[in-house]
């Protein structure tokens, strides 16, 4: 799941620079100072009749990072900025220990967050297609060990993202729709508020 | 006797000389036998072997691992150059192991988490589990809802419990050290990216000529990166080492060509003659000579005793000097005459000399023993050299000394008459005492391990960055826990960690590990067992996801089906690695080990405090003990200069009778005690290594005294050749005096006040001028 945010994230910030339609793309989603709207998390797993389905908000800013405040079935805020993951308790925001192994990946995906454009490029193989307005973005992973994580990565959407669905090499998917987000030109107070402590 | 040693001494000698070199020359035929190991100069006598082995384990990656970390201000280049560097690195055969990336074969780890799920589920994990399953399963379908939590490496339906996803949780890991996507090690610190390199040499810190090689490396990739612009840190006691190494052979080469050469200018100025030059021989022989004895018992030399035995080029050279001194007033000159009349006080010399080294050898610190070995050897080489070579190199040369010395000498000696007749000798001796307790009464006491080596600040800083960035700061102490069997050693290593939690909650413990952390006691296991058949019956919250309760029943009778797992098979495969040099296995009467480490330690006494009351648990703190064993070795310093003195005093009493041997004796340790006081003045502390100075003092000052009571040839030709020794004396051990380790620099300076009073009341060893001066021409 995590994945998902660092990857819509990276995809907005990376400047794409591989063909004339990456860099287009990469200017497209780079211009909004905001992005808000409600997203749907499906996590399929093979053993499952239906998905693990979770919903709720959340607020992308270029500059400070990502809100993810999650709805349904719990009520949880999550922040990812410079600092990684937090996680809002009654005390306040608290750091969420990342730990090794396969956790490593949120650690990995927080590195490109952080500015490691290139990053991107390096580890996965990515090919676009369709056009401005209707365009998916596929990403093969390159180095080993992703490959033992991921088998692929699809993300689609037209002046926004608004599906990325994460293939993983053991079988299960998620996918996230992100159907009603739009662009805003800066952050509300309390989303001010919940980046700055 | 003597004509015999005309004929014979020359002869034999070059026989025992050649047989000298060729042992030498055997010693050195794998490289220098030179070590820096500081753990090899203190005593290593703990009677439990188990505590022996332990302290290896603990101290390999100190000795064998390099940590390197390289950042550029564009992170993708850091990557590349610390790829290149590795790369290279892997091709040298310095190092078993190059890591700069991760590729774990994910499939095998898998395999192994799924095996040993029950065994190594963690102890609050358990404990939820078998008290409240509801509860247990309800926080596990919250993780799964939970976007940030790690997914893990089961897939979901492999692991609906999450026994699985909190083993993964639990393993440690270096702090701030991040897995980037291509699986390179990150660590970030105040805006900069680090990429990590760890490197594991074949042999240790202290092989050879490893260490030198390994900076090497450092230094050719620190070039390399620094031209591109990038940074590079690195720590290793590898590095340290090296820098002991190289410190301490500039030191000697400095300090060995210093006062070589300040001797041979002395030489030749006393006395004029190109041949005198000869009489550096015998201090070269016995350099070598101290080397090679040293190998042959110790099997290496540390170097420190090199350093200190640079300065023995200083003492083995009196004998020729004491020799040609003669010269002032043996006219003609002859070699083998001059030689007969000084026998008595060179061997007596040479017998004070090598009592006071030898006292060292009883000290229990092989840094002394080396020492003292190394010296001795050499101070006897040196004497054979000076008795049976040195006249016959000698030769019929004619040695007409400078004059202008003599003169000097007797002026001295009038002028002191002089004090003497204005301020009687009692006034005088009131004086110095005095001025002997007020320094002794500002004398400061300190003894540390770290005075024993030099410690650059460069390699500090990195080594302090280093564990700063990547949150890894291992500590010497341990914990060793013991038990009948594996069940008791968990058992004890539970309780103990449970009290070290605290510690680390409280922040006065960065963490640490303990083979509890990884695997349950069997009866746990077993226990844990036997709860997971109420699972299914309280697993509502997942079947509300639409995990049927015969999924969950599926995965309950799986995992009872696992065995349970002793230590040994779980510190098998990758998931074990971490814990596994912290098993000990069998540890004799039937009895099992294991090590808890700790890292980023704040307070020794808290730590010893934890092993209280707990039964097989022992905190095992080396440089605490050798802290406190430097305190107790002070008590055997003052019985050893007891007893050589005495040993001193029983010696002189056959030439000079126990009145004249007293006088003889209270004279150097006159000098001794106002070495003592300068200290003192001076605000240098009193060490363990400024102790063993003042027994040197002693034995040295001793010769002194000797010559001039002997005064063979008159009191100004015996104060010149005292005088001239003193002066090479004080070259060589002032010069130690300089050196960077602050142990080696306090035994220098100490050694040279002492020597300084040596010769200041040496004159006082002779009776009033009640002696008749020995006619050389006898």
């Amino acid at each position: 799941m995590k994945r998902f945010f660092a990857l819509l994230l990276t995809v907005v910030l990376a400047p794409l620079a591989h063909a004339f339609d990456l860099d287009q793309l990469a200017a497209q989603l780079a211009k909004p100072a905001v992005v808000r709207g409600p997203f749907i998390q499906e996590k399929h797993l093979r053993a499952l009749p239906k998905p693990l389905t979770s919903t709720g908000q959340f607020v992308l800013s270029r500059d400070l990072g990502l809100l993810w405040l999650l709805q349904s079935p719990l009520q949880q805020d999550y922040r990812i900025d410079g600092n990684g993951i937090a996680k809002r308790t009654p005390q306040g925001w608290q750091p969420v220990p990342q730990q090794n192994a396969s956790a490593q990946q949120n650690r990995l995906f927080l590195a490109v967050l952080k500015g490691d454009s290139s990053g991107l490029r390096q580890d996965f193989e990515l090919s676009l297609s369709g056009e401005a307005s209707a365009w998916t973005l596929d990403l093969v992973p390159r180095s080993l060990l992703l490959k033992q994580i991921f088998t692929a990565i699809q993300i689609s959407g037209g002046e926004q993202v608004s599906r990325i669905e994460l293939r993983e090499t053991q079988g299960d998917s998620t996918v996230l729709r992100l159907t009603d987000s739009h662009a805003d030109s800066q952050l509300s107070d309390t989303d001010r508020h919940a980046f700055a402590d | 006797m003597l004509s015999r040693i005309e004929h014979w001494g020359p002869r034999l000698f070059t026989v025992a000389l050649v047989a000298l070199l060729a042992l030498t020359a055997w010693q050195w035929r794998a490289g220098a036998p030179i070590s820096a190991n500081l753990l090899e100069l203190v005593p290593s006598d703990t009677p439990d072997l188990l505590e022996q082995r332990a302290e290896k384990i603990i101290a390999e990656p100190l000795n064998r691992e390099l940590v390197v970390l390289i950042s550029f201000p564009d992170r993708q280049k850091a990557l590349r150059q610390t790829a290149v560097v590795g790369l290279r690195w892997q091709q040298e055969k310095l190092f078993e192991k190059v890591q700069w990336d991760v590729n774990y074969d994910l499939a095998q780890l898998r395999q192994q988490l799924l095996d040993s799920r029950l065994a190594l589920l963690d102890s609050a994990g358990r404990q939820l589990l078998e008290q409240d399953p509801r509860a247990y399963v309800e926080r596990r379908v919250q993780d799964l809802f939970d976007p940030f939590h790690s997914q893990g490496l089961l897939s979901t339906e492999q692991d609906w419990l999450g026994l699985g996803a909190r083993i993964e949780k639990s393993l440690p890991h270096f702090h701030n050290v991040q897995v980037d996507l291509s699986g390179a090690l990150l660590a970030e610190r105040d805006g900069k990216t680090w990429a990590l390199l760890r490197a594991r040499t074949t042999g240790d810190a202290f092989d050879g000529n490893l260490p030198l090689a390994v900076e090497n490396l450092v230094a050719q990739a620190r070039a390399d990166i620094e031209a591109q612009g990038g940074e590079l840190l690195a720590s290793s006691g590898l590095l340290y080492s090296a820098h002991g190494q190289r410190q301490a052979t500039s030191e000697i080469s400095f300090m060995g060509s210093i006062s070589s050469v300040g001797a041979l200018l002395l030489m030749l100025l006393a006395f004029r003659r190109m041949r005198v030059l000869t009489a550096l021989l015998p201090a070269a022989i016995g350099v070598l000579a101290g080397l090679t004895a040293t190998v042959a018992v110790f099997g290496t030399i540390h170097v420190l005793t090199l350093v200190l035995g640079a300065s023995l080029i200083g003492v083995a050279i009196d004998y020729p000097l004491h020799l040609l001194s003669k010269s002032w007033t043996l006219q003609p000159w002859n070699s083998w005459k001059a030689l007969r009349a000084t026998f008595l006080g060179l061997t007596l010399g040479l017998a004070t000399n090598v009592i006071g080294y030898l006292a060292l050898a009883f000290t229990p610190f092989p840094a002394l023993s080396q020492v003292a070995i190394f010296s001795s050897a050499g101070l006897l080489g040196s004497y054979l050299c000076a008795v049976c070579l040195l006249p016959a190199l000698l030769g019929k040369v004619q040695i007409v000394p400078w004059a202008k010395p003599y003169g000097l000498a007797e002026r001295l000696l009038d002028w002191r008459r002089r004090v003497l007749r204005r301020i009687g000798t009692p006034w005088l001796l009131l004086l110095f005492l005095l001025f002997c307790a007020a320094g002794v009464l500002q004398l400061q006491h300190k003894d540390d391990l770290r005075q024993w080596a030099s410690t650059p600040p460069a390699l500090l800083q990195q080594s302090q960055a280093i564990s700063q960035i990547i949150g890894f700061q291992p500590t010497s102490q341990f914990y060793l826990v013991r038990g009948k069997d594996e069940e008791q050693l968990l058992q004890r290593q539970q309780v103990l960690g449970e009290r070290l939690d605290k510690l680390v909650a409280d922040g006065k413990l960065k963490s640490y590990m303990a083979l509890s952390q990884l695997v349950a006691p069997a009866s746990e296991q077993a226990s844990l067992r036997d709860s997971l058949g109420r699972v299914p019956a309280a697993s509502e919250a997942l079947q509300a996801l639409g995990v049927s309760r015969e999924q969950v029943q599926a995965e309950v009778r799986q995992l009872q089906a696992l065995p349970t797992r002793n230590i040994e098979q779980s510190l098998a495969g990758s998931l074990g690695e971490p814990w596994r040099s912290l098993w000990l296995g069998e540890a004799g009467n039937g009895e099992v080990a294991g090590l808890v480490s700790l890292q980023g330690l704040s307070n020794t006494e808290l730590l010893a405090a934890q092993a209280d009351g707990l039964p097989g648990v022992k905190l095992v703190d080396r440089l605490g003990q050798l802290n406190r064993l430097f305190a107790a070795t002070q008590i055997s310093a003052a019985e050893l200069k007891l007893a050589s003195c005495l040993l001193i005093f029983a010696l002189l009493c056959l030439p000079f009778g126990p009145r004249g041997a007293a006088r003889v004796l209270a004279v150097s340790l006159l000098a001794a005690l106002a070495s003592l006081a300068s200290l003192g003045w001076l605000g240098q502390p009193l060490t363990l290594f400024s102790l063993f100075g003042l027994l040197l003092v002693t034995a040295i000052g001793v010769d002194y005294a000797i010559i001039m009571r002997e005064r063979v040839g008159g009191a100004a030709t015996s104060l010149l050749g005292t005088l001239l020794s003193a002066l090479t004396t004080w070259l060589s051990f002032g010069l130690l005096a300089l050196s960077s380790t602050p142990a080696v620099s306090n035994f220098g300076l100490t050694i040279s006040i002492g020597l300084a009073f040596s010769f200041l009341l040496s004159p006082w060893a002779g009776e009033h001028d009640s002696h008749t001066d020995k006619d050389l021409v006898q």
